[in-house]
């Protein structure tokens, strides 16, 4: 029987971002998985808050976009919103639609957005099968642990929700498409130290399917 | 020989201490030099009569405000600008009546901030704020109270002017339309958008595209830098469900709840507006004294943004179903260009 897939929120927001003929090999990969579905997938609340983030975070980018569009002299490094990835974005929609007329540019933009949303709404509403871990159940001691090794408060609790719920399941994947924290060497470590440190806790790391290391 | 002071003193210090700022009991306890027991004590009373009210209560830590009852979240003004608004007001409704009418409350209001603005007034300290329907007097104008010209105002005759002009040119018109030439006036493109929208829905059928591009550009206008980063994001949700809704649903057929989670969400961002007018003429000596006055009314008024949304979300969901949608080829291009982009760091 096929394993159950705990899916990453980069997976999905890849997912969502996917046209066809036209898309980068990870998002045809993430695309290709959650459509070409085996076995369960589980999505836990923090992904879901991670997911509604990412969706406000895009409208502020657009917003930048629009501002700078309709005057140039307005700065988008000032938005102390947008993180160095989100800027590098920004001004590559900005040098694209410079020309553009702003009003006509809102509207590209909002349809780009609405679509993008749409197909993160669908999946969470037609193909996740199960929601787990409220936000207010993850162990806070466990997200602590975790953030000796991993940066992100948000990742920290995505996986300290996959890792409470691999202690009460049968082994399932955690399917992510972090290239960084989660790449398999970084897991194996993560893996490790828990291994080393917290021996008596017994905690039990799901299955790492990384999409950005398959063919 | 020590003279003790009546309760009567008493609660009229402890009035007194809470004309300009809200305080704690252990500063009142201090400013009508009593002990924490008894200064309660008369807290509670005056409680009772309806001349303070607790605006933050944790245990000993209880924070006490002044009710004026005729300002606008009961924020103090000095005795001077209470007695000109009311000479003010008096002056209005008596030119109202000169031409045989009576001003509601509306008239009243913009009349008032109209002098105020007016540089020849001599009146530009009366403190105006930016509320629901646009920009009003700090002071709750009422037009049924005999108010009385309680002070001469240095430039009677020029206020007179002023208020007749504004008389004859408003006599013909509705409520809702002097408010919106006001809005139009101080080129408030919000407000000015947020009466465009709701012109918009007023008729049974709606205009989609029009009502979309007020939408589209209510986003733009919309503040992103403010300290409350939530008016953003509220506004954003609510245009972008009103947008996917329509996808699936005739607008139309949600008009109630789109109306209504939009006056919520208006009564938010109208509130926080306040705020940050208010904030700006500097009347505090530092903003957490304004929060006291306004922090839970923002709150509340945050919640029942959220509810109403989360509710016309929820509308929107149980409408999403798996129908394809297009992207435009201009859409397409912006996705590409977001390849790769996942909203982490």
């Amino acid at each position: 029987m096929d394993k159950e897939n705990f899916i990453d929120t980069n997976v999905i927001v890849h997912y969502a971002n996917y046209q066809e003929n036209k898309s980068i090999d990870i998002l045809n990969k993430c695309y290709s998985y959650l459509v070409n579905k085996r076995g369960k997938f589980i999505v836990c609340y923090m992904v879901i808050k991670e997911l509604y983030t990412v969706m406000s975070q895009l409208s502020i980018i657009h917003k930048e976009v629009l501002m700078k569009v309709k005057d140039n002299n307005h700065s988008m490094k000032d938005n102390k919103n947008l993180s160095e990835k989100d800027l590098a974005f920004a001004e590559k929609i900005y040098s694209t639609y410079k020309q553009t007329e702003v009003k006509k540019l809102n509207e590209i933009l909002y349809s780009e957005r609405e679509i993008f949303e749409i197909s993160i709404e669908r999946f969470l509403k037609t193909h996740v099968d199960e929601k787990v871990i409220p936000i207010e159940q993850i162990q806070t001691d466990l997200v602590n642990k975790l953030h000796d090794i991993i940066s992100n408060h948000a990742d920290c609790k995505i996986l300290a929700s996959a890792l409470q719920l691999q202690k009460i399941r049968e082994p399932f994947l955690f399917v992510t498409a972090d290239g960084k924290d989660l790449a398999p060497n970084h897991y194996d470590f993560l893996k490790d130290h828990f291994k080393i440190n917290y021996p008596k806790e017994g905690y039990l790391f799901p299955e790492l399917l990384n999409l950005m290391f398959t063919k | 020989m020590v003279i003790r002071k009546t309760a009567e003193q008493i609660k009229d210090e402890i009035l007194a201490s809470l004309k300009e700022e809200p305080l704690s009991i252990e500063q009142l306890r201090k400013k009508v030099e009593s002990n924490w027991s008894t200064t309660n004590n008369y807290l509670e009373e005056l409680k009772k009569e309806g001349k303070v009210k607790e605006i933050i209560s944790a245990d000993k830590a209880k924070i006490y405000q002044r009710i004026f009852g005729d300002t606008y979240f009961d924020i103090p003004i000095t005795d001077l600008e209470r007695k000109k608004f009311r000479t003010l007001f008096s002056m209005v409704i008596k030119r109202y009546k000169e031409s045989n009418q009576i001003p509601n409350k509306t008239q009243l209001a913009k009349a008032a901030v109209r002098v105020i603005n007016s540089s020849e007034s001599g009146l530009s300290e009366l403190p105006t704020a930016w509320y629901l329907y646009g920009m009003i007097p700090l002071m709750i104008v009422d037009p049924s109270q005999d108010y009385q010209e309680e002070i001469i105002l240095e430039h009677k005759q020029k206020i007179n002017n002023i208020i007749e002009i504004f008389i004859k040119s408003n006599c013909d018109k509705k409520t809702k339309q002097i408010q919106k030439e006001q809005h139009i006036e101080y080129d408030d493109k919000l407000y000015q958008l947020a009466d465009n929208f709701l012109e918009l829905t007023e008729d049974n059928s709606w205009n989609r595209d029009r009502i979309f591009e007020v939408l589209n550009e209510f986003f733009i206008v919309c503040p992103i830098n403010w300290e409350f980063k939530e008016v953003f994001n509220l506004t954003e949700r609510f245009i972008s469900t009103v947008r996917k809704l329509s996808y699936f649903d005739k607008l139309e057929n949600h008009r109630t709840k789109i109306l209504l989670t939009f006056d919520a969400l208006w009564k938010f961002i109208a509130t926080c507006k306040f705020y940050e007018t208010i904030s700006l003429k500097r009347r505090f000596s530092n903003k957490s004294v304004l929060d006291l006055y306004l922090g839970g009314a923002i709150s509340f008024r945050k919640v029942c943004a959220e509810e109403s949304l989360s509710d016309l979300y929820s509308i929107y969901l149980s409408k999403l179903d798996n129908r394809k949608l297009d992207l435009s080829s201009d859409a397409a291009k912006v996705k590409e260009i977001m390849q790769g982009w996942t909203g982490e760091d």
